[in-house]
Order: C-alpha cells, then structure tokens, then sequence
C-alpha cells in the first residue's frame, strides 16, 4: 500500500535536534560577538563542589530555572531550593549517553544567553531581575521557535517529574502519598 | 538444561554458548516465544536489557520507577520530541508497566490484513485458537463494575447520558487491591503479565533469561549459526560493561517496534523496508476538573472506554476512528503534562486530587521510521499527519462532551497554550486545536510496524512467517510486523501472534 508524503508542520523538521542547537548556538555566537561580549555578561558562578558533570555556570543556570519553576508560594510552601534539584540533574545528566550531555549542555548555553539572544536585553538569563526571568522563561515554552519550545519541554519535564515525586509536596496537592507507604529509592 | 534468570551485571553469562533460539526481549513477543518453544524441547536464551523488579522493589514513586522500569529512563521521544514514546524495559517487558488493557485483535483487522497487505494465512479463522490461548494466558476478565475508580464511573455517566456506545474494559489482573499505580509497575504482583507467566513457563521448560543483557549485532544471518554479540550493563542499567557472543540457529527479535528494527539496522540485515513504516499512535489526554474529590490515583486507571467513534472494520484502515478512556498517574508524571509553568503550574496541580484525566486514542497510518545514530542509538522520525490530528480533534470534543455530561466544571487539553471548555457550546473550540512540536503533549505507548510483514519483499521487511527477508532464521515476533494497528492496546495481539508464529516455525523445524 502506497504512503501518501506525511504533511510536515513545522518549518525546520528536516534539521534533526543536535544539528538545530548546534546551529542556535552558532547563530547565537555570532550575535554574542556584535553584542560585545555576551560572556561578561555572564558574570561568574559561584563555585559547587561535587558536580559530576555540569559545571557553576550551568549549575546556578538551573537553580535560577528552578526558583522560576516552582515559586513560594502560599498554595505549596515547600522550598524547592532545598531539594537541590540542580545537582539531582547533574547527577542524571552524568549517567546519559554523551551525544545527549552535549546537546543539554548546549542547551543550558542557551538558557543563559537567552535574554540576549532572543530578546535583545543586556542580562543573560541568571542576571534577570526575578519577575522579568519568570516572564522569559514562559516564552520558551510558547515560542515560535521550536528549539526553544524543546528545551522548554524537556527541562521543564525533568523538574517537574523530581519534584511532585517528593512527599514534603504530597500534602499540599492532596496527594495522600503511594497506596503501600513510601519506600526510599 | 537447567533454566533460570542470570543478572549480567552481577555475574558474566556461560563461555561458548551454542543454542537452538536467542530471543530478544522478554515481554509479550519474546516472552512468550521463548515458553512456547521451551516446552517445545529446544534450548532458548533470552536476552533482555532490563533489570528484574517484583513485589516492593517496585516502590510506586515517579523518579525512580520511570528511571528502571522504561527504555531511556522514561525520556525517549521523537527526534524532534514532539512524541514521548513509552516503551517498556524490564523482565516481562511493556507488560510490567502498562494499564493492563486487554483488547484482542479484531476480526475487521485481520480481514483487513489479508485483503490489503496479502497475509492470507492471517484469517480470523487461522488466529482465533491463538487468540484464546493469549486470553488465557492473561487470565483475560471483563473489570467488575465495583472496580471502576471515580473518574472511570464519571466517563461511564457521562457517555450514558449521550446514548452512546461504551464498554468497560477486560483486564489482566488477578487479585488486584486497587493501588492505582499500574503505569510504574505493581508492588503486589496482581498482573498476569509475562514475568509471572510466560517466563517461569519458560524456565520451567529449561530456558534462561539473561537480564541487563544488549544486544547489539547480528552476524552470519545466513549461516545455521548465527553470532549474536551482547553487552552487559551495570546494575542500574545506565553503562554498558563486557561484550560477549553466542551462537543460535534461530534468533527471534521481539524488542518491540522500535528496538528490532534498531537491532537489524544496527546489523546491516534485512531489506529496504527495515525501519520503515513506523506506526506511533500517538494519544493526547484530555483533563476535566470536578468540584469534587475524584481522587484518580486510586483504583485503576483505566477501565471503561468510549467505543461509539471505533470502527474495527474500516475497509481502507482495519482499525480507526478513535475511542476515549480515562487514565491517571502519579503526580510527577502528571505534572509533565500539564502545561502551566511558575506559580500557574503549582496552582493547577493543588487541584490534582479533582481531576479526572482521559486518553484519545487515536490510530495512525504509517508515519515515521526508525533509524540508527552512530553511537548505535535508535532515531526515532515521525510526523503526525493530518488526518490524525482531525481525528484528535474529534477525540477531544466527544471527550469534553462526556466529561461535561458527568457534571466535570472545565475541561482543557493540555497544549501550549492550553484549550479549555466550560460549557457545551465551547467544546467546539477543540475543532481548532493545534499541535505545534513539544506544545501538544503527544504520548505513543503502542508502536508498531517497523519491521512490516508483507507477502514479498517488494511490501515489507518479514515474510508472513516472520522471516526477515534476506536472512536465514532471524525473525521478528512482536508488534515490528503488524502491517497496520493491531488494536488500540497491543498486549493481547502481540501474544496472538508470537503463538501463532511460533507454532508455525515448529512445524518448520519438525519437518
């Protein structure tokens, strides 16, 4: 039986992820470069001990996302902060296939310059004034851009998954915990 | 022969091993291939990529389940992840963590089989002895009405109240308590999936299941002994440690769609058509909010359905339309799909316990293919086609439409930006539905079609015995062959036909 061409809905399906961020972030590079200096920017991190993988930049990159993520708040006053999400990632990240390491490496590059790269602002991403870094961070997720809805999708899956799995959560959400009782990982 | 399970990250597999069958994969197809033949009386080694986890080791939380229970620790998708595949990986396979939906393969399909894509030995006639013999196996029973969870009773009101057509579903389970986590696997051993049937069946007869086993290469396809070259991994599953080989007259892939195709391309085997013709059917949920506990993380999760839109008998598909039926997880799980961020995300989830959530279930026509990265990895393209999407679409204002019948307060699809109803006459905002990659959460749990059987190599990748074309006993025996969707749940199907194949390669190997 014949298959009809499937109709493609989005304009760069052809570029396959890794060739999509790669090719972001040269972009990005280039528009680093006539910004004058998108490292500076950056500023430094300050130093984490014990990371497998990532390194401070990276690291202070997510728990920025994080406080983003999952605010205080009245509804669920847990502080994610506390759980150390970031360093759970690293230590998830540390065990990934290298091609899949390269390319969330790649993608947390471009969290950080996201506000330079993607809205023309003199602050990368961890340098935003709160408000305005929660507000960026939603327009990956709504982007036309579909790297940017990507790495959205995937960083937001990743916390989201760690951190309604945590039974401090459990009770703000009604959540009475597993039927059998908790069994540490 | 003694059989047993042998971990290879604790301990290596015997030297210089020569057998009659290496099968790959240990869950409906491999599984019940390597019972069937080991009671035959040949000597079978299954390998299986997975850990062995029963009982409490299967500790109902999010992160640890979906990281050992699922293929790229719960993380594979499409290529440009606009589809989360869920694929099973584990002794028993897809059967250890699925809703435990038993829905045989119809005879609309099968005719469908014979008369589109020439299987002429697969009549409705020819397969209905396997058929029965899956439902046993399974221990097949239609889920008691006092078993229906709240949000299942809702949908059930709620299509009642439309006149339309629906069913509550059969089942799996034996002794079932009602703990509500069926998708990460259950601590008290109530599916009778093939880790507590086939597989010690299987070991009884003599077989041995090699867990945390890879394989990765086929050679001498053509040979009477083929080499199949295999990699242990550590005890989590994340690192590949020590290659090893051994040799088999007749190797079975039963890996699912995606990882039998992988493994032949991976080998160089097979024709053209190797990889091709990958079938996602892809779900999308719907979420209705009640003003009322509905608690739908308790009970199980899926057991009625909408059956009035399915047709099992579409001349020009076999299976399409689509049907509705409710689902839930645990609370990390759903979160991933919800599609609110910062405080509007933790806002939604303190109504978790008011929801009720349900899947459309829609099949698809081959749309995407498998292929293979360097590093050995499968690369998994598809595109969602247009007439899918319709169907969707439909999908979710029948669902809407029942869920507002059950008196649920709103009703959204969970795309970026969400969707929402509130009323009858909004539900035909749902005719607009969009689905930008990674802003509608698109979820396959049933693939199929990768390594198609076709009645000449012109059409597909396996004869209709499950011969890889181009080989000299390597076969696929699993949902890689089905020419087009078996069934809106595969589980039964797969072990229809993994009987139904196995018993023709018998008679083979007799004569």
């Amino acid at each position: 039986m014949s298959e009809p061409a499937p109709a493609t809905d989005h304009p760069l399906s052809f570029l396959s992820r890794r060739r999509f961020l790669k090719v972001a972030l040269a972009g990005g590079g280039v528009l680093l470069g006539t910004a004058g200096g998108g490292l500076a920017l950056r500023g430094c991190a300050p130093d984490v001990d014990g990371l497998r993988l990532l390194d401070a930049q990276a690291y202070r990159t997510l728990s920025r996302l994080v406080e983003v993520m999952f605010p205080a708040s009245a509804l669920i006053p847990v502080d994610a902060q506390a759980f150390d999400l970031p360093r759970l990632f690293d230590g998830w990240l540390a065990d990934e296939p290298e091609a899949l390491q390269g390319d969330l490496k790649t993608a947390l590059t471009l969290v950080e310059f996201g506000p330079i790269l993607f809205e023309a602002r003199l602050h990368t991403f961890s340098n935003l004034p709160p408000a305005e870094r929660a507000a960026h961070w939603q327009g990956w997720g709504h982007s036309r851009l579909a790297l940017r809805r990507q790495v959205s999708l995937g960083l937001r899956k990743f916390f989201n998954l760690v951190f309604f799995d945590r039974p401090e959560v459990w009770p703000h959400i009604g959540y009475p915990g597993p039927s059998l009782g908790v069994v540490s990982p | 022969m003694s059989g047993a399970i042998l971990d290879l990250s604790q301990a290596p597999p015997p030297a210089d091993l020569v057998v009659d069958v290496c099968v790959i994969g240990s869950g409906c197809g491999g599984g019940t291939a390597a019972r069937v033949l080991a009671e035959a009386g040949r000597e079978v080694v299954v390998l299986e990529e997975g850990g062995d986890r029963t009982g409490r080791q299967l500790t109902q939380r999010d992160g640890e389940m979906y990281d050992q229970l699922y293929m790229d620790r719960g993380g594979r998708a499409t290529s440009d992840l606009g589809v989360t595949v869920l694929q099973g990986r584990a002794l028993g396979g897809g059967g250890v963590i699925n809703a435990c939906d038993v829905v045989p393969i119809a005879d609309g399909v099968l005719r469908h089989w014979v008369e589109r894509h020439g299987l002429t030995d697969f009549t409705p006639e020819a397969l209905a002895p396997y058929r029965d013999l899956a439902l046993q196996d399974l221990s097949a029973s239609r889920i008691a009405d006092d078993q229906l969870n709240r949000p299942n009773a809702l949908l059930r009101a709620g299509t009642e109240k439309l006149g339309w057509r629906g069913e509550v579903m059969m089942h799996n389970r034996v002794g079932c308590a009602g703990l509500g986590t069926c998708l990460i696997g259950c601590p008290i051993d109530a599916k009778r999936n093939p880790r507590f049937v086939s597989i010690p069946r299987a070991i009884e007869a003599g077989a041995r299941f090699f867990t945390r086993a890879r394989a990765v290469r086929i050679d001498d396809a053509e040979g009477e002994l083929k080499t199949v070259t295999f990699r242990s991994l550590d005890a989590r599953g994340y690192h590949e440690r020590d290659t090893f080989t051994l040799r088999a007259r007749t190797v079975i892939l039963a890996a699912n769609a995606i990882g039998s195709a992988q493994l032949l391309l991976r080998s160089g085997l097979g024709n053209d058509h190797v990889g091709r013709h990958l079938m996602l059917q892809p779900q999308m949920p719907i979420i209705a909010r009640f003003a009322e506990r509905t608690d739908p993380f308790r009970g199980i999760p899926q057991s009625y359905a909408i059956t009035e839109f399915e047709r099992e008998d579409d001349p020009e598909h076999g299976l399409w339309g689509f049907r509705v039926e409710p689902v839930m997880g645990t609370p990390g799980i759903v979160s991933t799909l919800l599609p609110f961020q910062g405080a509007a995300g933790l806002e939604a989830m303190t109504g978790y316990a008011f929801m009720a959530a349900a899947l459309l279930l829609v099949p698809d026509r081959p749309s995407g293919r498998v292929e293979v990265a360097r590093d050995g990895r499968p690369v998994i393209r598809y595109t969602q086609r247009e007439d899918h999407q319709r169907r969707i679409r439909a999908a979710a204002e029948a669902a809407a439409r029942a869920w507002l019948a059950a008196g649920a307060e709103e009703v959204f699809v969970p795309t970026l930006p969400p969707v929402s109803a509130r009323t009858d006459a909004e539900v035909t905002r749902f005719r607009d539905l969009r689905f930008r990659v990674a802003a509608a959460p698109l979820v396959s749990a049933h693939q199929q079609g990768a390594v198609r059987f076709a009645a000449s190599e012109k059409h597909g990748a396996a004869d209709p015995e499950g011969r890889v074309y181009g080989t000299r006993g390597v076969y696929v025996f699993d949902s890689s062959g089905f020419p087009s969707s078996a069934s809106s749940h595969t589980m039964a199907p797969i072990i229809t036909v993994s009987r139904y194949l196995c018993d023709r390669l018998l008679t083979r190997m007799r004569a």
